[in-house]
């Protein structure tokens, strides 16, 4: 059989591409989705962390026997109960403990817990632990960090160097010497956080039978993995249950936290289930963050635009640990040869600690950074050198196919019809009609940006799926693919009921449970409808040929000419022979004494070679296009600026579920938006200030435009059906049109994030105070 | 700190709780009557996902002793439906998909109503104030804005 | 020590259903024996949040239903009682027609869900300098009249404040009701909040300013100032400089310079620096004061 479906009739596919409802819409709106603080065990104790109030200290002691001696506490564990267990990316750099070791590093670095019968109770023994710390100098910049002399975050690490990163193709000075024009800028971006509204929970397990845990996690498997790790298990008794999840957006939840362990280990030495929820300023102090960084980019231009070289070096405050920092800042690099022609690109990125919270992931991951810098740089010198914005990304736009100098493969490029779109809207043509007369005035920006599908880590790519058909002619889909809010259940659910002919509801998705689910990496790098897509395509296929031999044998006919659709099997060409897909599944059930229906794939993409080291080779399966028009407006007075209108035109290769598609363009969107004007933790001294939502100020309802979203369909010859990511790309394109359309109405370039109202006026202050001056000189 | 009882009325159902003075109207919906359908998302009054309709008005449940709600009405998402069939507000939220990962999504649903039962046909602009109370990251708002209006739309059409 | 907590402390619940006896507990006088509270927005958050010492017993006021209610007469002014939700005030016709900065506030405080549990006494109690009712109350003149078992007192909502989270009230005190004067001819509103978000933020700068403005003249003005200093404050130089002068742009942006003098931001917040906050409350006052002008 062949790995498409064979099409039949016109109205085929019957369900990709078509806008159904999620799968999951019904429990969400009724209240009967269940999410990981939801779930209760009988005889479950409570947790509660106590944390460090100093951003690093020695810790010189531990006494927990007054907690102890409260009624009602049944336990609590210190870093000495994990016994040096440490985890983290990579083997040379797992250097977190699930309590801190001997040293906080961080403000709020989990020191110890407590189990107690109610939660009450444990969080008043928390304030029952006695710890003495000692003080030590703090270290709060990552530049000042790599001085030598600086406070050392990890005694080992000097200068406190995490992970450094080098890229070096073509040849940049030569590139910079046939420039017409060469800039160096300074971009930095801002301290943001993924902002999920579930905050981190779990119900813990442990018996003789292994950990069982239902925990809010993106990507399950990480955890699953970590805990046998720490708790010395093999893989087969740790079972994670994934319920529903309140959004990921990565970092925390595609990680373990302290609370998993620690409600792990309070649950061994309790022999009693430990359940533990944080709170949002517990989030919003000590979970993971996007990292704030540094970038220095510089770039060649020729009179027509022609970008000739881009030479980047990051310095990245990567916080306490190293998380997974290292792939952080390999995204940092490897992207930035797309989505504009790149002969010359060389890239040196540094990921310091500091006594920060801990970097990590978060949508976009590491590419935002470079790419905002080198977005708003082009820009810039294409307005140095009068050209086009349009005009400037147009030159530069890549095409398929195109291979990029550090070897990645497009096969299929939407960014020029993206560009297109954008500026055939009539809020390009007519912005400069559409300016406003003060104090509000509207500005306009746009941006072209790419991003990978697919993620690929390091080679190793495990995603698989099982379809096994009930004698209804009802179908269990099993995926170790999760959904954290994006989804990918609906889709899948698709994909699998589109392969059997068979309708959504005839499909269920089993969430992940790792002790029936098949491994999969995870939720992350936009990978799952792409990779587990593919796995589960593949499953479906194989139940269909094992269904297609019983017809086959039914009707004394060639399996191959058996179709499927409409929940009804029939032979090609021969209307008369056909039955529906339901009296099929019983002949094959019952076919022989103990026949089972049962289908399993897996995604075969991953395999191909890339070097980590050197940032060649393709990161992901394939690549997105994200071409954005945004409109603002600016106050000039007070600086304030409100987004009015998205334009995003997005090449997503071909929308499945066209509604998700949307959605998660506006959702991604959203979070840039954030990114662009409003987030930023503000930290004293290792503290972050601003660590309630009030303060931290993400977009509300308030805050959000008008969309106005155009796909464009590519095909890719990767992924189902022709599919590439629809998670990550607005979220990388909105904060440079943002920057750009502030241009556009202060005559400024931004080059921090966020673009703030003080920012502005100071900025349009020091603007006009140094026009003055200029007046008067040539007076 | 002994417990004290109280007498309310959930979403229909007279219901007598006893539980400490100091647990709040969330925590004893969520745990002493099982209605998890109201989420704890912030614990201060910041993010609406705890909202519940107490005695007619529109609250963040998590910054109110349920001791403050004896003797009074309370509407929870759980209370929206009539039996199998959604409320039309509900079923907007489906056909439109007005969620993602469903967090925000019950104190969405909540807000609406409130919204619709005093303004039954709110501009864009009143329902981006309506919710202003109800955070989600997810959605980027736009299609629960469309929820929003598919459902005034329908149950205007019943209204007539 | 750091601990997020989740639950609140153990604390007793009372509900007194008469005035008096709410101020015959009070006058017990142990400390952090009672705490009173009408829509608890706030103080529900401070105690979860350990901001403050836990009391004893909380009393909470909802059961004096006589203290729930707007009270307008053109010849004696506004009264609102304590219990007064904000959401009330908001929604009040004659607040919104005769005092609008107030009503304009009542709208501008967090959300919805908040707006029907805190009341404007609770708003002003908790005595953050970014208050959003705050100032009107300084702009419109309001007296906040207090109770104790001994007796009664009216305080110049101006002399309410002493510094952040504080205010002169005692601890056997208790705030019975809010009191504006009258409107007069001519005189006007308004608040304008400056913040990032269209909701929920905190204000920046908050700017409400009343005036009477008859035959091109301003007779009397009065401004009041939140976010740009420790306590609400109001600016006697700014009002001086505009009482009898004529409504021009000129005096406007004179005042609102004065004004922004007289405004005392901290330095460094994590919202915003001193130096653009200055610069806001002349934006705003010159705003506020143009939009009157009309
Ligand atoms: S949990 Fe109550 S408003 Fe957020
Ligand atoms: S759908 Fe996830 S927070 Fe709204």
């Amino acid at each position: 059989m062949s790995d498409q479906p064979a099409k039949i009739g016109d109205n085929w596919p019957n369900l990709i591409g078509k806008r159904l409802p999620r799968v999951d819409a019904v429990e969400k709106v009724n209240g009967d989705a269940k999410y990981a603080g939801d779930f209760n065990m009988a005889g479950q104790l409570w947790m509660k962390i106590l944390r460090s109030p100093h951003a690093h200290a020695k810790i010189i002691s531990i006494d927990a026997s007054k907690a102890l001696d409260m009624p009602g506490v049944k336990a609590v564990v210190t870093a000495e109960d994990f016994k040096g267990w440490s985890w983290g990316w990579g083997p040379q750099t797992r250097d977190e403990t699930p309590l801190a070791e001997g040293k906080v590093r961080y403000f709020a670095e989990a020191v110890a817990a407590v189990a107690a019968e109610d939660e009450e109770t444990a969080e008043e023994a928390c304030a029952l632990i006695d710890v003495v710390y000692e003080e030590l100098p703090g270290i709060f910049d990552a530049e000042e960090a790599m001085q030598d002399g600086a406070p050392q975050v990890h005694d080992y690490v000097e200068n406190n160097q995490s992970w450094d990163f080098h890229m070096d193709y073509g040849d940049v000075e030569k590139g910079f010497a046939e420039a017409d024009l060469v800039r160096e800028d300074r971009f930095e971006t801002g301290r943001t956080l993924t902002g999920f509204l579930e905050p981190p929970a779990a119900v813990a397990q442990y018996d003789t039978a292994g950990i069982t845990i239902y925990a809010a996690k993106q990507s399950p498997y990480f955890i699953y993995r970590q805990l046998a790790s720490c708790f010395k298990l093999p893989l087969s008794k740790v079972r994670v249950i994934q319920p529903y999840v309140g959004g990921g957006f990565g970092g925390t939840k595609n990680d373990s936290t302290a609370g998993d362990f620690c409600a792990v280990m309070l649950a061994k030495k309790t022999k009693r289930p430990v359940k533990f929820v944080y709170n949002m300023e517990e989030v919003l102090t000590t979970c993971r963050r996007r990292h704030n960084m540094i970038v220095d980019c510089k770039m060649g231009m020729k009179k027509d635009g022609t970008i000739t070289a881009v030479q980047t070096k990051v310095i990245a405050d990567g916080g306490a640990y190293t998380a997974i920092g290292p792939l952080t800042m390999y995204l940092t690099g490897i992207m930035t040869t797309l989505p504009y022609k790149l002969d010359n690109y060389k890239h040196d990125a540094y990921r310091i600690f500091t006594n920060h919270p801990v970097s990590a992931a978060m949508r976009g991951h590491g590419v935002t950074h470079t790419r905002f810098a080198a977005e708003i740089q082009m820009e810039k010198m294409a307005d140095e050198l009068g050209i086009d914005p349009v005009e400037v990304r147009m030159k530069n736009a890549i095409e398929a196919p195109h291979e990029t100098i550090n070897g990645i493969t497009v096969d299929t490029c939407g960014l020029k019809e993206g560009l297109e779109i954008v500026s055939s809207s009539t809020a390009w043509k007519d912005k400069d009609k559409n300016k406003k007369d003060g104090p509000v005035v509207r500005g306009v920006g746009i941006s072209g940006t790419s991003h990978l599908g697919g993620a690929r880590q390091r080679g190793h790519q495990s995603c698989a799926a099982i379809v096994r058909l009930c004698e209804d002619g009802t179908v269990n889909y099993l995926t170790g693919a999760s959904d954290a809010g994006q989804g990918s259940d609906t889709v899948l659910v698709q994909l699998v009921a589109e392969e059997l002919g068979l309708t959504m509801e005839d499909v269920t998705i089993q969430r992940v449970d790792t002790a029936v689910t098949p491994v999969d990496n995870g939720s992350y790098g936009s990978r799952v409808t792409i990779l587990a897509g593919q796995a589960a395509q593949k499953a479906a296929q194989e139940v269909k040929r094992q269904l297609a031999e019983a017809a086959a044998k039914v009707w004394q006919v060639d399996a191959e000419k058996i179709l499927f659709n409409d929940r009804t099997v029939f032979v090609d060409g021969d209307p008369d022979k056909s039955m529906p897909f339901r009296k099929l599944t019983q002949i094959a059930c019952y076919s022989e004494s103990g026949a089972v229906i049962m289908g399993k794939g897996y995604s075969e993409y991953g395999i191909e070679k890339m070097d980590f080291e050197k940032g060649y080779g393709n990161p992901g399966v394939n690549y997105s296009f994200t071409s954005q028009l945004s409109a603002v407006d600016v106050d000039l007075e007070t600086g304030m600026v409100k987004a009015k209108d998205f334009l995003i035109a997005h090449d997503c290769g071909r929308p499945l579920h066209p509604v998700n598609v949307e959605a998660q363009t506006q959702g991604a969107a959203s979070q840039g938006l954030g990114q662009a004007l409003y987030e930023n933790f503000k930290m004293h001294e290792g503290r972050t200030m601003n660590s309630t939502m009030v303060n931290y100020m993400m977009p509300l309802s308030t805050e959000h435009p008008d969309f106005e979203l155009h796909d464009i369909i590519t095909d890719d010859p990767h992924g189902p059906f022709g599919a590439k990511e629809a998670s990550e790309g607005s979220i990388i394109s909105t904060p440079p049109s943002i920057v750009s359309a502030i241009h556009d109405a202060t005559g400024i370039w931004f080059t921090k994030l966020p673009v703030t109202p003080e920012k502005i006026v100071l900025a349009l202050k020091e603007k006009k105070e140094r026009e003055n001056a200029q007046k008067k000189e040539s007076e | 700190m002994d417990k004290i009882t109280c007498n309310f009325v959930v979403n229909g159902s007279a219901e007598e709780v006893s539980f400490p003075p100091n647990r709040t109207l969330l925590h004893m919906l969520r745990e002493d009557l099982l209605f998890h359908g109201v989420r704890e998302g912030c614990s201060h009054g910041e993010c609406g996902s705890c909202n519940v309709i107490l005695d007619g008005k529109l609250v963040n449940a998590c910054l109110i002793l349920a001791a403050e709600a004896d003797g009074l009405e309370i509407l929870t998402v759980e209370g929206m439906a009539d039996g199998e069939d959604l409320h039309p507000i509900q079923q907007a939220f489906v056909d439109e998909s007005g969620m993602q990962c469903g967090a925000c999504t019950t104190g969405m649903i909540l807000s609406t109503k409130n919204l619709l039962d005093a303004n039954p046909d709110p501009s864009r602009e009143e329902i981006k104030d309506a919710l202003a109370g109800n955070f989600c990251r997810c959605t980027g708002y736009a299609k629960i804005f469309e929820s929003v209006e598919a459902a005034a739309e329908t149950m205007k059409g019943g209204q007539q | 020590m750091v601990v997020f907590y989740r639950r609140m402390p153990r604390f007793e619940y009372l509900k007194p259903q008469r005035f008096e006896d709410v101020l015959e507990l009070l006058a017990d006088g142990t400390p952090n024996r009672y705490r009173v509270f009408a829509g608890g927005t706030d103080l529900m958050d401070q105690l979860k949040q350990r901001k403050i010492d836990v009391p004893e017993t909380v009393i909470d006021l909802k059961g004096l239903a006589e203290l729930d209610f707007i009270d307008f007469d053109k010849s004696s002014g506004l009264r609102i009682g304590a219990l007064t939700t904000v959401t009330d005030v908001a929604n009040s016709p004659e607040i919104d027609q005769h005092y609008s900065a107030l009503a304009q506030g009542a709208r501008e405080i967090a959300s919805i869900q908040i707006q029907n549990r805190a009341t404007i006494t609770g708003n002003i109690c908790n005595a953050v300098s970014s208050a959003d009712s705050a100032p009107p109350l300084l702009a419109l003149g309001a007296e906040v009249v207090c109770a104790t078992g001994k007796g009664e007192r009216s305080i110049k909502i101006e002399d309410f404040f002493t510094g952040p989270g504080e205010t002169v009230l005692q601890p056997d005190e208790l705030v019975k009701e809010i009191k504006l004067p009258p409107p007069t001819k001519g005189s006007n509103s308004v608040y304008l909040k400056l913040a990032p978000r269209g909701r929920m933020d905190l204000a920046w700068i908050g700017v409400a300013v009343w005036a009477e403005i008859s035959a091109g003249k301003f007779t009397e003005v009065r401004i009041g100032l939140g976010a740009a200093a420790p306590t609400p404050i109001r600016t006697p130089k700014a009002e001086a400089a505009l009482r009898g002068a004529e409504v021009s742009q000129k005096n406007i942006e004179a005042a609102a310079a004065l004004a922004s003098g007289e405004a005392k931001p901290r330095e460094n917040s994590f919202r915003a620096g001193g130096e653009y906050r200055h610069m806001m409350v002349e934006v705003l006052v010159k705003r506020a004061l143009t939009q009157l002008a009309g």
